[in-house]
């Protein structure tokens, strides 16, 4: 993996990396900047789908669990929007089902008939290398 | 035979020779001595002999009046009363029942004899207990699952910190390893804080319930705030009852919830989207036997997404550095080892008012009592529990 601080390239995909922890914005932030990706943040439900419908970025990696929109409503606001439904979204989230199951939330959000089930969902903490691949698969597709 | 195909007064005839007997209620009439004087066949089945022996005897297995007696309250007051006891019957089994206390008034006013009607609800108030504890266990499952969430989002963080050090170290980028080291440092604190936290919260506060003004507690707690609310230009105001009688109460844990419930009025009013002339208000009052508190703030109130969540998980909107997701859990717990509730209402862009109700009835009794499970047990046997009077 590089770890260089190279700037990305005009040309390079944008990812909107969303999440209310500061910590965990600023890590995905730094390791899709490392794969050479543009990054926007945003810190809130709210924010993140003014920010989506203003840049349509190329791709959405999207906690649950926030203040103002939750990470569900923006969800549902993306992939209601003709606009926005194409843009692939990961969720990354320390969301858990019944009984711990991590994939829980995966798992009602693809039982739901309003939405497609997510392009990409990772527990948090994340497996980085997975993280990392799954992203890259969806921005090359 | 008329219309109705009755004899006349054949009804009247049958109530006064039948009623007494057949009604599924245990009956019986005590006069001012307290002695049974007149019993039904129900009463006779539940509570065995009772011909010229004491109520108190007779229903409760005591040698001497109790001690807030409602038969002696209603030959006073000539009020019909309602309370849910705790009784013995005539087998040695324990037996909650509703008595409905009706003053048998003469003419001029005297009350010889007081007809007392008893219901069983054995059987509810064992619903009821269970149903508390099915609903303690509920919390704990929660409170484990936010601990959980917590420790996840701090776990990815010091994982960031880690990738952060490891990948400035690889490429000589000192300012890169600084700030991974920085994160690694905060996130390794909040753990600390957030096991230290947990753990006073799972562990519980020894409680010591003793008789208290029910203001002195909401006082404090608005003296405690009324810095920081002036500074965020909040007007904290309290209307209390005057003259609200001794309560017994864990004054430090009614001053928890109420402290709890102040501050976040004023945080939902320093985080409403629009300035207005906030308003907190710390109210105290006594209606029909319960205490009630409300904080009441006209800040910014909380959507269905978020009032569903208030009293769960560690539910913070508050982000990571001001709000742990405990202080209303903490509120609620300390509400329930009263044998009280809590609820609220709230309007998005309008505020909130949280209310917590403590009936009389319902309060431990006076002593310590380190553990939640004896809190409850304490308040459930209280015998005399919700009571109602008709004038």
């Amino acid at each position: 993996m590089s770890a260089s601080n190279k700037a990305p390239s005009t040309t390079a995909k944008r990812v909107l990396v969303v999440d209310d922890e500061p910590d965990v914005l600023s890590y995905l932030e730094m390791l899709l900047r490392d794969s050479g990706y543009q990054t926007l943040t945003a810190s809130d439900g709210a924010a993140a789908l003014e920010l989506a419908r203003k840049e349509k970025p190329d791709l959405v990696t999207l906690d649950i669990s926030m203040p103002k929109a939750s990470g569900t409503r923006f969800y549902k606001e993306v992939k209601t929007d003709p606009e926005l439904a194409g843009t692939p979204v990961v969720i990354v989230t320390a969301v858990t089902g019944y009984g711990g199951d991590p994939y829980g939330y995966e798992k009602f959000l693809n039982r739901r008939s309003l939405v497609p089930p997510p392009e990409g969902f990772f527990p948090k903490p994340i497996d980085r290398e997975a993280f990392l691949a799954a992203v890259k698969k969806l921005l090359a597709s | 035979m008329n219309a109705l195909g009755t004899r006349p007064g054949e009804i009247d005839s049958w109530i006064r020779s039948n009623l007494f007997d057949q009604v599924p209620v245990a009956l019986s009439v005590i006069s001012r001595d307290y002695r049974v004087v007149q019993a039904n066949q129900q009463f006779e089945d539940a509570y065995g002999p009772w011909r010229d022996r004491p109520c108190y005897e007779v229903c409760k297995d005591r040698t001497e009046p109790c001690l807030r007696c409602a038969a002696l309250e209603t030959f006073v007051d000539g009020r019909t009363r309602s309370r849910e006891e705790e009784g013995m019957m005539r087998n040695g089994k324990q037996i909650d029942y509703l008595v409905h206390m009706v003053p048998m008034t003469r003419p001029n006013g005297d009350i010889p004899f007081i007809l007392e009607m008893f219901t069983d609800i054995t059987t509810v108030k064992r619903l009821e207990r269970e149903k508390r504890e099915a609903e303690r266990m509920a919390a704990v499952g929660e409170t484990v699952a936010g601990v959980a969430h917590g420790v996840k989002n701090i776990l990815m963080g010091l994982e960031g910190g880690m990738y952060a050090v490891n990948t400035g170290i690889q490429t000589g980028d000192d300012e890169r390893i600084a700030r991974g080291w920085t994160v690694l440092e905060d996130n390794v604190n909040r753990i600390s804080a957030f096991v230290k936290e947990f753990l006073d919260f799972a562990k519980g506060r020894t409680t010591a319930t003793a008789p208290a003004d029910p203001n002195e507690p909401a006082r404090q707690v608005v003296e405690l705030f009324r810095e920081r609310a002036a500074q965020a230009g909040i007007q904290l105001r309290s209307e209390l009852q005057a003259g609200l009688r001794l309560a017994s109460l864990d004054e430090d844990g009614i001053h928890t919830c109420l402290a709890n419930l102040v501050s976040n009025a004023i945080d939902a009013c320093t985080l409403a989207e629009e300035r207005r002339d906030f308003v907190v208000t710390l109210s105290s009052r006594e209606e029909d036997g319960v205490l009630i508190y409300e904080v009441a703030d006209n800040g910014r109130g909380m959507d269905y997404d978020i009032s569903r969540k208030v009293f769960s998980k560690f539910f913070t909107t508050k982000g990571s550095d001001r709000g742990t997701g405990l202080g209303l859990l903490t509120t609620k717990r300390i509400v329930h080892q009263h044998g009280g509730r809590i609820s609220f209402e709230s309007k998005e862009g309008e505020g909130s008012v949280f209310r917590i109700e403590l009936p009389r009835s319902g309060l431990p009794s006076p002593g310590p009592s380190p553990t939640e499970g004896k809190a409850l047990a304490s308040a459930d046997a209280t015998k005399q529990t919700r009571e109602v009077t008709h004038g």
